[in-house]
């Protein structure tokens, strides 16, 4: 899995490419942490190159919700393609975070 | 030794060969240098004894020239008569034993008009001298060159050496000089006075001439005939030139010309007489025109430099040897401490750790790679230590897990039919668990006679922490689900239980339904899981609408809500976790809900234990060799009349 991190004006927007499984889970955590550390207080997430997430990816997205939540942050997703979108409202997700169809969108 | 031919032959080699050579080039300069400052010092010692012989010579000679000088003083002051001439003769042989004998020859007519020949020669015979008179018709003494040589050239000269047979064998040689008679101031030649001088002094004087152990010299006339040699056949036999035909030497030739044009030099030549290299250093004896020759053997001349030599070539020998003896000795010190460390190493190649190493004798580096050593191997010793304990350990858990694999399977209910007594419904099911302990879950269990409870659901996670996880929500499930409860309502207490201090961020996705077996009406809820798929007589598999619902232990406080279907007879439900649609073959694709959607219409299957039996089996099929990422639960029910 590929992170590419841009800081923007009130956010921090970490750009996910490739696949989210029971292996690769911990590197988005990983790339999380940092900016939960740093207390920033909105994480933007830019789905639109994620192909694939598992169950495990869920939970590494809540666990860094979480820590975000702890630090009165928040966390929101944007261009979520097919497969992620199905599994985000399957899980509930959708209605648990903010998802937006547009990076602007999520920036506002 | 074998076994350090390697070093031990490169390093003698490399320091011999290089020794070698040094000692080569000192050693030859040395040579050659000493040859040439003796070959320098030779050129002086022999120049000098050969101008002293000369010397000595000259001296002689010039003595003996004056007997004649002063006998033509007597003839050229004086008138005389032949007795006057006789007389001078005789008293001239009494008084000089070195004159063999001398005559006063006179010029065609010059002391009697009347008599071309008048030549009285006194010579010794037995003791008393005598005179007879010299010229006939056959022996016309003016065409000699005794007469004629020192006429031409008008001044004295000695004849060349020869051997007087009649004068007891000794060599001769005849000193002439032209005597005049004064007129008007004009000399004319009336005459020539000879004296024959043996040269025995001369033979003695050469000989006499010694140099190292066998140097000598030798004597040649004007002409190049041999005077004087330690080999008495040549003397007066041989010239220089007939010698130098015999042996087709052409340098003899050579120096034999230079020698009779009264040159002087030092050169190296083939003696032939001792046949061998020599150096020799020639000089003219000016007043007669011959030239002396002073040879000394080079083997004679270097014998005391390849002495030397020799010794200095043994010294260097044993020196050589000693060498070698030096750079085995060191060389074995070095590389047997090496072949022993070798040695032991491939005995820890094998895997003997506990071979003893050699205690190092000095702290060079022989010593610092045995400690180096010592450590690898006490290291190697301690990580074969850990490993070992690792892998013990790694069994152990790995035991563990399959005790914890079967401790978790046998939660789920594998009995079927389940309720042998209930002829209402029929259910089946079954978990196909990615590792040895999956994080998939199903139950089902009776509320009452009527409720039938059933849950599918998925920990996202594998593994131990799964499972337990796993046990926990189907433990709340099994605890909290009440007929009285709405579906939604137990999702609600399970999900709050589970979310209290979930510091894991584990959770569980689910599904759970109550199924009034009499009337077919089915209540279910849904907390974040994949919609089941609904199979009615009549009407192409569906979906399971589903209420929204966040998966079970994200949040405390999260609400579920209920729906309802009623299921017909023969109706059948068919609850699977993500294993299924999320199952991957080797191209990365996955299985889809689509393809299941498909695979439950098109096949065929008539009981639950069929349809969950296929639909595993195409999943199978889809993933090949792919390995499986994630459990694969499939449960399906149906009403029966």
């Amino acid at each position: 899995m590929e992170f590419e991190t841009t800081k923007q004006e009130n956010a921090i927007v970490i750009k996910v490419t490739g696949r989210m499984d029971a292996v690769t889970a911990p590197e988005f955590e990983n790339a999380c942490s940092p900016h939960v550390e740093a207390r920033e207080k909105l994480l933007v997430a830019d789905l639109s190159n994620l192909e694939y997430i598992s169950s495990a990816g869920l939970r590494s997205i809540l666990s860094t919700a979480k820590k975000m939540k702890a630090n009165s942050g928040e966390i929101r997703f944007c261009n979520l393609n097919g497969m992620v979108q199905e599994v985000f409202s399957i899980s509930g997700f959708s209605s648990m975070f903010t998802i937006c169809e547009t990076l602007e969108e999520a920036l506002k | 030794m074998i076994k350090n031919t390697g070093l031990a032959a490169k390093l003698i080699i490399l320091i011999l060969t290089s020794t070698t050579v040094i000692f080569i080039a000192t050693f030859s300069y040395n040579y050659l240098s000493y040859r040439n400052i003796i070959l320098k010092e030779l050129e002086d010692t022999i120049a000098n004894l050969a101008l002293a012989t000369v010397f000595k010579i000259e001296t002689v000679l010039r003595a003996a020239e004056k007997v004649p000088l002063t006998m033509r003083t007597c003839m050229q002051n004086h008138p005389h008569s032949a007795e006057d001439i006789n007389r001078l003769l005789k008293s001239t042989i009494q008084d000089n034993p070195d004159i063999f004998g001398s005559a006063i020859a006179f010029a065609p007519y010059a002391f009697d008009p009347q008599k071309r020949y008048y030549a009285p020669y006194c010579y010794r015979r037995t003791g008393a001298p005598t005179v007879t008179m010299l010229g006939s018709e056959s022996y016309h003494y003016f065409d000699l060159d005794w007469y004629q040589i020192p006429r031409e050239l008008d001044r004295p000269i000695w004849t060349e050496p020869y051997f007087d047979e009649g004068g007891g064998n000794i060599i001769m040689s005849t000193f002439s000089v032209p005597f005049y008679r004064g007129h008007q101031n004009e000399d004319i030649i009336e005459g020539i006075i000879t004296a024959d001088i043996s040269l025995l002094w001369l033979q003695e004087i050469v000989s006499s001439v010694k140099i190292y152990s066998r140097g000598y010299a030798f004597l040649i006339s004007r002409n190049g005939k041999v005077v004087t040699h330690p080999k008495k056949q040549l003397i007066m036999q041989e010239s220089i030139f007939s010698i130098a035909e015999d042996r087709s030497d052409e340098s003899l030739r050579t120096l034999g010309r230079k020698m009779i044009h009264g040159e002087s030099g030092f050169t190296t030549m083939t003696d032939f007489f001792t046949d061998t290299k020599s150096w020799l250093y020639y000089a003219p004896v000016s007043s007669t025109g011959w030239s002396l020759a002073v040879i000394v053997p080079e083997d004679d001349l270097l014998h005391g430099l390849r002495k030397l030599t020799n010794k200095v070539f043994i010294i260097g020998m044993l020196g050589f040897i000693l060498l070698v003896l030096l750079i085995t000795f060191i060389s074995d010190t070095i590389t047997k401490p090496l072949g022993t460390l070798a040695d032991k190493t491939v005995e820890i190649a094998r895997g003997n750790l506990d071979v003893t190493l050699p205690t190092p004798k000095h702290n060079d580096e022989i010593g610092h790679l045995t400690n180096s050593f010592a450590e690898m191997r006490s290291a190697l010793k301690e990580y074969i230590a850990d490993l070992a304990e690792t892998t013990a350990a790694k069994e152990r858990i790995e035991s563990e897990l399959k005790i914890a694999h079967t401790i978790q399977m046998s939660f789920l209910p594998k009995r079927f039919p389940p309720f042998p007594e209930k002829d209402e419904f029929d259910i089946f099911a079954t978990l196909q668990p990615a590792k040895e302990v999956g994080g998939d879950l199903y139950d089902f269990f009776l509320l009452d006679d009527h409720h039938l409870f059933f849950c599918v659901g998925d920990v996202s996670d594998k593994g131990v922490p799964a499972a337990l996880f796993m046990a926990v929500t189907k433990t709340l499930l099994k605890g909290l689900a009440d007929v009285a409860m709405q579906p939604s309502e137990i999702l609600e207490k399970v999900n709050a239980e589970l979310s209290i201090d979930n510091d894991s961020m584990m959770f569980v996705t689910l599904f759970c339904g109550i199924l009034n077996i009499k009337t077919g009406e089915l209540t279910y809820s849904n907390a974040g899981h994949n919609p089941p798929v609904v199979i009615r007589r009549g009407s192409s598999p569906d979906w399971l609408s589903l209420p929204r619902g966040l998966v079970l232990g994200a949040m405390e406080d999260s609400a579920y809500s209920t729906n309802k279907i009623v299921l017909a007879e023969n109706d059948m439900l068919l609850v699977y976790t993500d294993g299924v649609t999320e199952a991957m073959n080797g191209e990365k694709k996955l299985y889809s809900s689509e393809r299941l959607l498909k695979t439950v219409e098109k096949q065929p299957f008539k009981t639950t234990e069929e349809l969950v039996h296929m639909v595993m089996h195409s999943v199978n099929s889809f993933s090949g060799e792919e390995p499986q990422t994630d459990d694969i639960t499939i449960l399906a029910i149906q009403r029966k009349s």
